[in-house]
């Protein structure tokens, strides 16, 4: 029992940092708290479910079309609404949780709602790890997962454009003076962000059901992940995904399954009681050496 | 090489800049000497194209309005309005004032930041060429840039505006808040810069001590405005000069 609670806890860490990568990212370069991201990954489900069920593209394709499609819907709501109030925190935040309401809310009322709407695993069966007994796609969300992190990682600190995007989130002005245009790299960084949504709702809905509420647990997670983590701290996303991830898993387990969402809720107000910078923010760190 | 032609710059309704213009040719070093709030910084980001980037982002929120008339001229072409990371493609480097450098990213990463501009397989040469210049910074490679004292981080931060191979430098108080000592080795550097890679360079300071014996033609401004010009040799035996910026 225990052994299965570590594994499963494990896996739904991963679930987690999935979850918060793509709105991790986003914030982290361009400062924008993209709260349509939740519609996004929604988004990105829908649109591969109607790709493979209506049109009938074969499951690989359907899913890097909607990957991109997603990335795209999130670079144009960037460039055609969020620009006109970046550097203003509360009607970014207004505007895209309005705009993430918008597009939940219009698949409810297109008929999206009821069991039929699931995505395939990708592959079929499971294998046991000792005496758990786990099903394949739980394990391609962790290799996928830590897939993701290490590319993030290569390119923030090894590509020219990942290079530029760490300096605009430090310096915007710095970085405008060394050719760096930052309106352009806020836009690539909602794209990135939402794509990184669209992956993570394929990787890991497969699990259950594609379902409107599922957008908004998934706004909710990722908040949560990211308030305890620090905003814009990879490493503190990662710690956080894993104290979340444990504590929902062993709540469930020991408790019951409806209680996990309290959990996330439980973490976030916690933190922001005893460290509302959260467990890695470094706002103050560095500030008074410069 | 540069021009400006009657310059005004309002941030809402106060003038920073009345009616300036000046012109800098190639391989020079030009001065602009002016005490606080004389209007040198907005000057600086008025060449370098920031202040157009400011001025689109406060008038997207509704903030300050921020007016800018007159011309600015680089290489025969008009610039004015032209935003500041497209005047970097052009050559234009600006060193910020209080050198603004990217805190937590180490030495190194800084100057692969600031190497955006160029081809990437000229990028170790030039990081080693900015090395070359400022020695000091070896060492230092790896340490955060965010915990390097302040001399250390404005030669990091001219070293930054090197790394995109600009034809036209501009220095804004790089000696603002440095030791004597400091002083005089960074202004060696500069001095070194401007001559043997030929960049023409637009220096700005409070002080004009430092910089006087070092430049070719100096503006000097108060209030936005003009008050004299001369070379250096010129404003040098100026008594008003002495007077007002020699800060003894
Ligand atoms: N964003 C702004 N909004 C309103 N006024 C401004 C702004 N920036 C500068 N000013 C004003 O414009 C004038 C010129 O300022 P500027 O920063 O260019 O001076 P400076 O010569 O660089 O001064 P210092 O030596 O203190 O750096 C000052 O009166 C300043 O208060
Ligand atoms: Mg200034």
């Amino acid at each position: 029992m225990l052994q299965g609670t570590l594994i499963y806890g494990f896996v739904n860490s991963v679930i987690l940092a999935l979850i918060a990568l793509g709105f991790n990212l986003t914030f982290g370069i361009s400062g924008v708290a993209n709260f349509a991201y939740g519609a996004l990954y929604i988004f990105s489900a829908y649109t591969a479910w109607m790709l493979l069920t209506w049109l009938k593209i074969n499951y690989l394709i359907s899913i890097v079309i909607a990957v991109l499609l997603t990335s795209l819907l999130g670079g144009l709501i960037y460039k055609f609404i969020l620009l006109r109030v970046r550097g203003m925190p509360i009607s970014e935040v207004i505007a895209s949780f309005g705009i993430g309401l918008s597009i939940l809310e219009f698949f409810r009322f297109l008929g999206f709602v009821g069991s039929e709407y699931t995505l395939p695993v990708f592959i079929d069966g499971s294998v046991s790890i000792g005496e758990t007994y786990i099903d394949i796609q739980r394990l391609l969300i962790v290799v996928i997962g830590i897939a993701l992190v290490s590319i993030l990682y290569l390119f923030t600190h090894y590509t020219k454009t990942g290079l530029a995007f760490r300096g605009m989130a430090q310096e915007e002005r710095t970085a405008l003076i060394l050719g760096i245009n930052s309106d352009k790299m806020a836009t690539f960084s909602l794209a990135i962000g939402s794509g990184l949504a669209g992956v993570a709702a394929i990787t890991i809905l497969p699990l259950g059901q594609v379902a409107i509420e599922g957008g908004y647990s998934a706004l909710l997670n990722a908040l949560a992940v990211c308030i305890v983590g620090g905003l814009g701290s990879t490493g503190g996303i990662l710690v956080a995904s894993v104290l979340i991830g444990y504590a929902q898993t062993f709540t469930a387990t020991y408790i019951g399954s409806h209680w996990m969402m309290i959990v996330s809720l439980i973490a976030i107000l916690v933190i922001l009681i005893i460290k509302p910078s959260g467990l890695f923010g470094k706002q103050k760190e560095l500030e008074e050496r410069i | 090489m540069l021009e400006v032609k009657n310059l005004l710059v309002f941030y809402e309704n106060a003038l920073a800049i009345n009616d300036l213009s000046l012109r800098v040719e190639k391989g020079q070093m030009v001065g602009v000497i002016g005490s606080n709030s004389a209007g040198k910084t907005t000057l600086m980001n008025t060449l370098s194209g920031l202040i157009i980037d400011m001025k689109i982002k406060e008038e997207r929120k509704g903030g300050e309005r921020i007016t800018i008339m007159g011309e600015v001229i680089f290489n025969g072409e008009e610039i004015t309005h032209l935003e500041p990371y497209d005047r970097a493609k052009k050559g234009m480097a600006l060193c910020r004032e209080r050198h603004p450098i990217f805190p937590e990213s180490d030495v190194l990463e800084n100057l692969k930041i600031a190497g955006y501009l160029i081809k990437r397989s000229e990028l170790k040469e030039r990081i080693d060429f900015v090395f070359s210049l400022f020695p000091a910074l070896v060492g230092l490679k790896h340490r955060r840039a965010g915990f390097l004292s302040g001399g250390e981080q404005q030669m990091l931060a001219i070293g930054m505006a090197l790394m995109i191979q600009p034809i036209l430098l501009l220095l804004d108080e790089p000696l603002l808040g440095l030791s004597p000592a400091i002083q005089i080795k960074l202004v060696d550097a500069i001095k070194n810069i401007q001559k043997e890679m030929g960049i023409t360079t637009v220096i700005s300071e409070q002080f004009a001590r430092p910089i006087l014996p070092m430049i070719d033609y100096g503006y000097i401004i108060e209030n936005g405005m003009l008050t004299l010009t001369g070379s250096g040799k010129e404003l040098m035996g100026n008594p008003e000069v002495r007077a007002a910026y020699f800060g003894v």
